[in-house]
């Protein structure tokens, strides 16, 4: 079966920003509603967070463009911060001081947020294009705008990649480049924790070719943060290690592991 | 506390926030005082802690909360081949 949805990078036309989308206009109305007003106004509205390449994410297009890959990959990194955030919105005592609960506000913030996780099972069920005829990075930038895009989920093929790159070059690219590249795959955003010795555990994280994209780790709540120069992806830790405390993350070639020391003091073996 | 900081609103409030983010001074002046007035530090701390890019303008209020990031060291495996 085909993707259905398109996504060239390279190729974005210079225009104006977007008009956001009816379901996010709804939403912030609903929410603002209970603070005594109607509407955010338009200058609000497109400064909050939904960069352009976003609010592309969500429309039902079946092409997008994108000015290139990192902007691509950025844009799917900040609809996963945007939806944390969301959901944050919704379970938390948030949820209580913006009356979300006597609004429609929350039937609009499910919504929206249904609609980036659909987003992003498209994107990442895409064609990708590519074209450097107007924007030909060195193949170092090249190099960590894949690795970001992998990241986010989104695979691009090395023949498709190869051709894109001769066409706008006159050279190839190089096969220890080719090799390095085809070393990285797709990033799964999934771990298993498993225990080590007494109260010391591991949480381990398979991602072929991730040793060679310099990534940071840190934690937020609940979620493992992965962060590729700016681009990051979120994974939902299991509840356990709420009650530990992180270590460090030892880094290899195909995975990474944080060690997690249990607070003996939240959890209390009898 | 003198009585002068005790009478300062918070920088974050909701209508000196609306305003910056290009809201009319109109809408605000609409609104109770009460609402304006409004601390949203959370919201913003909120949105800013999980790393949106493009951001939320004025997110930075200082001071640690559990919605930073909490980067972790790192250390690169010796060994070769894994």
């Amino acid at each position: 079966m085909s993707p259905s949805l398109v996504i060239t990078c390279g190729t974005e036309p210079k225009r104006g920003s977007a008009t956001p989308l009816d379901v996010v206009s709804h939403f912030f109305g609903a929410l603002a509603q209970p603070f005594g007003f109607f509407k955010p106004s338009k200058g609000l509205l497109s400064e909050l967070n939904l960069s352009r390449g976003v609010y592309s994410l969500l429309t039902s297009s079946d092409h997008f463009e994108f000015e290139s890959v990192q902007h691509l990959a950025q844009a799917l990194s900040d609809l996963d911060s945007i939806a944390i955030a969301l959901n944050h919105m919704d379970s938390e005592e948030f949820a209580i001081w913006c009356g979300l609960g006597k609004s429609d506000a929350r039937i609009h913030l499910l919504q929206l947020v249904y609609e980036m996780q659909q987003a992003r099972i498209r994107a990442q069920g895409a064609q990708l294009q590519l074209d450097f005829t107007h924007n030909l990075p060195s193949t170092k930038a090249l190099f960590r705008s894949l690795t970001q895009l992998a990241l986010v989920g989104v695979a691009c093929d090395s023949w498709q990649l190869q051709r894109a790159w001769s066409t706008s070059n006159r050279e190839s690219l190089s096969k220890k480049w080719a090799s390095k590249y085809e070393s990285i795959r797709v990033f799964s955003a999934s771990g298993v924790l498993l225990e080590r010795e007494g109260l010391k555990f591991v949480f381990r994280v398979k991602w072929n070719g991730v040793g060679a994209c310099k990534p940071a780790v840190g934690l937020v709540r609940n979620q493992l943060v992965v962060d590729v120069g700016g681009v990051r992806r979120f994974l939902e830790l299991p509840a356990a290690c709420s009650r530990m405390e992180p270590g460090s993350v030892l880094l290899s070639k195909n995975k990474f592991e944080i060690d997690f020391v249990v607070k003996e003091s939240e959890w209390p073996r009898s | 506390m003198s009585e002068d900081n005790k009478d300062k609103k918070p920088t974050s409030d909701l209508g000196s926030w609306l305003n910056s983010m290009g809201a009319p001074v109109s809408i605000t002046e609409l609104m109770p005082s009460e609402i304006t007035g409004l601390d949203i530090a959370p919201l913003l701390t909120m949105l800013g802690g999980v790393g949106i890019k493009s951001g939320v303008r004025g997110a930075h209020t200082g001071g640690s909360n559990v919605d930073e990031i909490r980067w972790l060291p790192i250390v690169r495996s010796q060994q070769p081949q894994e």
